[in-house]
């Protein structure tokens, strides 16, 4: 039976919360408003309705009253919208026939001492649930294959520790490393810290264990060339010895492709004096023997790390470097002073203080220096190297005549990941590492499905940490190995042929390479390459293209419904707002100012999204039209998208309609973009206190009334 | 003014007129373009000719009704008048005796591909033609290009009529001597034309679309990149070698104002007027 084809009868379950929404919304109104709604043929209020309770009753009225929608009225989809899903699923409805109102976080939390504007607030976001909910379609979660095999990009500590978790999970791995050997960084290390282990032996025994499985096969002297399909084919083109084309099929790809040390050219004399030379190039010494008779040893951090431009990070690991290898020469020959020059020094991590401690009571040196007076190094006329430098703690300079300087320099990106980035349609960051898809819920993961991220690709790591990311990594990749089968997201673009021009608009915004065009113009969506952002839907000039269960019919008729009726005289004062907000950042920060129960005007009302670029024209155009005083369209902080840059697209689309605004003559600042991240409900909270100080302050636009009884010119409209 | 002497319907959305212009047909050939203006706040719109008669002292244009102008246009009949046209602009397409060619013509430009391939017919080629759109209600003048082919095949993309992909040119390409092939139409389907004749040598020339503002070699806004240099489509072209076109950077830069374009459109379309 097609629910979707048959009249809405729609249930609405409008939740007290205990307290928290009927301590300040006055339920028992919403209750019997949402009964005055259209199509409408149910509504009650409970006290818990995520309870039991409260979910049977839900079930039972699904069964009672016929109902083929249901909006439950109560705190945020973020949260709770997968356990209704389910209860709807347990009483025959499909699951995408499920709309929420969020009356908690939004209203009640965030307009505390406004009992009367909650509760008119908490009907509008009523009725706009509803609204969509009219129009809701049930939807199929499509399920793809997953071969269950993982590819490994690169042979260094990460991605053989990922490789043989794969291998013992019973996958088949492959594992290319553009070397002639396997080992990484590794291999040319001396010493690993804090335990001191000697570090060309820990990776070849790893080497060893990787060669040994047969259910590996490890490449070398390969380079991923092509990547294709999507999570669960993957279909992989590689070039071994720059002439033999290698093709596999992988259900999994782990990016685990290093970083390498920066050459200082030009800073401290390097390259220019032979005694000067980085940590990495001293172990590749010391893997030699410690030269005898080293007097004095200095060692600079910091060398080309955390510059005011170009390597503004800290590289995170060359503080403990520099202290395992000065407590080496140490180790080995007392007499030699070694120092440590410092800006600030970070043994961070577990154990690695007493490491720092210990080099103090060997007599290891530290002298602190400052971004601004860096060090000096120069030969002297004898052949050894004199190091000036000012120290800020003593207010003068120290010079320190010496046989070697070792500059501890930061981990960077190289040219092989900044060319995998295009191949395998992954973000870089701004520091050029690979970007995962959340630092902290996803963090070895990057945005599209199935291909995963681990070790010093991600940014400057210890082999320890390297480690822990690979093994994170592996189990991530094995889940839907294991499985055999995905359901994917039911939220995927679809193409109206009807309406569609053949543009290719859609195909060239894509970030996920997920919609084809055919030869003739017309646009195809792949559905298990689609992410559900909806940059497509909006970059038609069409309205051919949709994205399922955010569709144009789906989200307009929310922006009609809340000015399909004359503002209650409560809220008559304040401005009229629609914020299309993103559902990872901007929804989520509105939620947590209400966790934070952080006081903000009733003039916004939130429209969920999966992403501001998926805010079409015609969504803040509609707004204006029915009678809004301002537009907010808020995404996720500038290189924080989920969806890699739907929200520069979005800012591109809100200044597009900015000038139209403005050359209607209403004013383009009606309409604003804003960034933020989940992790700011106050800048949320500001955005929203502002922009309506903003709206107030600009003269009112004429009603929507007054502007239908106008003449139906452009101008006049507004 | 322009007096519109016909108006047809090729297609849901695709309309031919022909424009009473005695000037520009007596000077129209193939390859030719014009650049109109609807009315007096219209926007100008480059339009590749799809025919002229100069005894009639009349020109065809075909369009698909995809944007604000399009669409304003196709709402004119039978005599009412275009504000402006400016033309013939561009090259002529090059008409010669090359033996066998082939043709391939995708949505409303086969109408311009008709023109060009009845003057390659006229100087005594043999066409094989290969015409298609997206669904077979957007296929134009198969009747028209049956006539004048040896062979015609039909292409959809969702294969509603014909084959549902141009693969099939693989094998053509390998059975029957091409001389030489022209292909008008989508950037995609000259890119593939371009790439399947490549091989074999076969000179194959593409017609370019690219944004235009003032169609005279002044502005520069049609560059595109052939054989790594610069070229301006209005003045060089727009027939270009497609074995030298850089495809990629001409689809980029068609873009570039397609978030302006979307909203011109929304007002048009919800006012019945422009910004």
């Amino acid at each position: 039976m097609n629910k979707s084809k048959e009249e809405p009868r729609i249930g609405v379950f409008v939740c007290r919360c205990g307290s928290n929404i009927g301590g300040v919304v006055d339920v028992t109104k919403v209750v019997e408003y949402a009964k005055t709604q259209p199509n409408v043929v149910h509504a009650e209020e409970n006290f818990y309705t995520c309870s039991s309770e409260g979910l049977s009753k839900i079930k039972e009225a699904i069964v009672k009253h016929n109902l083929n929608r249901v909006v439950v009225a109560s705190c945020t989809p973020r949260t709770h919208e997968p356990l209704f899903r389910v209860t709807c699923e347990e009483a025959g409805l499909n699951k995408y026939l499920f709309e929420m109102a969020n009356i908690r976080e939004h209203c009640s939390w965030a307009h505390m001492h406004e009992p009367e504007k909650a509760t008119e607030s908490a009907k509008e976001i009523v009725r706009m649930a509803i609204a969509k909910a009219r129009f809701l379609e049930p939807l199929k979660e499509p399920e793809i294959e997953i071969t269950p095999s993982g590819l490994i990009i690169g042979g260094g500590v990460s991605g053989l520790t990922a490789a043989l978790s794969l291998s013992e999970q019973g996958f088949q791995v492959y594992v290319v490393e553009k070397e002639a050997e396997a080992g990484g960084l590794l291999r040319k290390l001396h010493t690993l810290f804090p335990s001191g282990q000697d570090a060309s032996d820990f990776i070849k025994s790893i080497v060893e264990l990787v060669k040994g499985r047969r259910n590996i096969t490890l490449l070398t002297s390969t380079v991923v060339k092509e990547v294709n399909g999507y999570l669960g084919n993957f279909e992989i083109t590689a070039l071994q010895n720059n002439q033999r084309e290698v093709r596999f099929k992988v259900g999994t790809i782990i990016v685990a492709t290093g970083a390498v040390s920066l050459e200082p050219a030009g800073l401290y004399g390097y390259g220019q004096f032979d005694k000067v030379m980085t940590q990495l190039e001293f172990e590749q010494l010391l893997n030699i023997g410690l030269p005898e008779n080293l007097e004095k040893v200095v060692m600079i951090q910091c060398a080309g790390a955390r510059e005011e431009r170009g390597i503004t990070y800290c590289s995170r690991i060359c503080c403990n470097v520099a202290l395992k290898n000065a407590l080496y020469i140490k180790g080995s020959n007392s007499n030699t002073d070694v120092y440590i020059v410092y800006r600030d020094l970070e043994a961070y991590g577990r154990g690695y203080v007493d490491y720092y401690q210990k080099a103090q009571e060997q007599g290891v040196k530290f002298i602190r220096y400052t971004q601004e007076r860096p060090p000096n190094v120069m030969k002297e006329s004898d052949g050894k190297l004199k190091v000036e430098i000012f120290s800020p703690i003593i207010g003068k300079g120290i010079d320190i005549k010496c046989d070697l300087v070792v500059l501890s320099t930061p981990l960077i990106q190289h040219q092989a990941g900044r060319d995998l980035s295009p191949i395998l349609k992954v973000a870089l960051g701004t520091d050029g590492f690979f970007l995962e898809a959340h630092p902290k819920l996803r963090p070895a993961e990057f945005a599209s499905e199935g291909i995963l991220l681990c070790g010093t690709a991600h940014g400057p790591k210890d082999a320890t940490e390297s480690m822990a990311q690979a093994l994170a990594a592996a189990s991530k990749a094995s889940i839907p190995m294991a499985k055999g089968t995905v359901k994917t997201e039911a939220v995927k673009a679809v193409v109206d042929k009807e309406l569609c021009v053949g543009c290719g608009a859609c195909v060239a915004i894509c970030p996920y390479n997920a919609i084809e065009w055919l030869s003739f113009g017309q646009p195809r969506v792949i559905e298990a390459a689609c992410m559900g952002c909806g940059l497509c839907a909006a970059e038609c000039p069409m309205g051919a293209m949709q994205l399922r269960h955010f569709k144009d019919n789906q989200i307009v008729p929310m922006v009609n419904s809340l000015f399909e009726l004359e503002r209650n005289a409560v809220l008559k004062k304040e401005p009229s707002i629609v914020c299309f907000a993103c559902r990872w950042c901007a929804y989520a920060a509105a939620d947590t100012a209400g966790v934070m129960r952080l006081q903000y005007p009733c003039s916004v009302r939130l429209i969920l999204v999966p992403c501001s670029g998926r805010v079409d024209a015609i969504h803040i155009l509609t707004a204006f039209a029915r009678g809004a005083d301002g537009v907010m369209v808020a995404g996720c902080l500038k290189d924080g998208c989920h969806y890699i840059d739907g929200n520069i697209k979005a800012e591109r689309r809100v200044n597009a309609m900015k000038e139209a605004l403005d050359v209607m003559g209403i004013e383009g600042e009606r309409v604003e973009m804003f960034f933020l991240s989940a992790g700011m409900p106050d800048k949320f909270v500001e955005s929203v206190i502002n922009f309506t100080e903003r709206i107030n302050k600009l003269p009112k636009l004429r009603s929507a009334r007054e502007r239908e009884e106008s003449a139906p010119s452009v101008s006049n409209r507004f | 003014m322009y007096q519109i002497d016909s108006k047809k319907e090729l297609a849901p959305d695709i309309k031919l007129l022909e424009v009473h212009a005695e000037q520009i047909a007596r000077k129209a050939k193939p390859g030719h373009f014009v650049i109109l203006r609807v009315d007096e706040k219209g926007e100008r719109i480059p339009i590749t000719l799809a025919g002229c008669d100069v005894n009639k002292g009349t020109i065809s244009i075909a369009f698909h009704e995809v944007g604000k102008t399009t669409m304003k246009l196709g709402s004119l009949n039978r005599g009412d008048y275009i504000m402006n046209v400016v033309g013939p602009l561009g090259n002529a397409a090059k008409i010669d005796k090359y033996g066998h060619v082939l043709c391939v013509g995708g949505g409303v430009m086969v109408a311009p591909l008709h023109f060009q391939a009845a003057a390659l017919r006229d100087v005594g080629n043999e066409l094989t033609t290969v015409i298609g759109a997206r669904t077979k209600e957007q296929v134009i003048l198969r009747e028209e290009m049956k006539k004048i082919s040896s062979e015609l095949f039909i292409v959809t993309d969702d294969g509603s009529e014909g084959q549902n992909n141009l693969d099939f040119l693989k094998d053509l390409l390998k059975t029957r001597k091409i001389d030489y092939a022209v292909a008008i139409g989508p950037i995609v389907l000259m890119n593939e034309v371009a790439e399947f004749t490549r091989p074999y040598k076969i000179k194959t020339m593409v017609n370019l679309n690219p944004i235009m503002v003032d169609g005279t070699g002044m502005c520069g806004a049609c560059r595109v990149t052939v054989g790594g240099e610069t070229k301006f489509t209005c003045t060089d072209g727009p027939e270009f070698d497609g074995h030298s076109v850089d495809f990629e950077e001409l689809m980029v830069r068609r873009r570039m104002y397609v978030p302006k374009e979307k909203i011109a459109v929304l007002f048009y379309k919800t006012f019945g007027e422009c910004l």
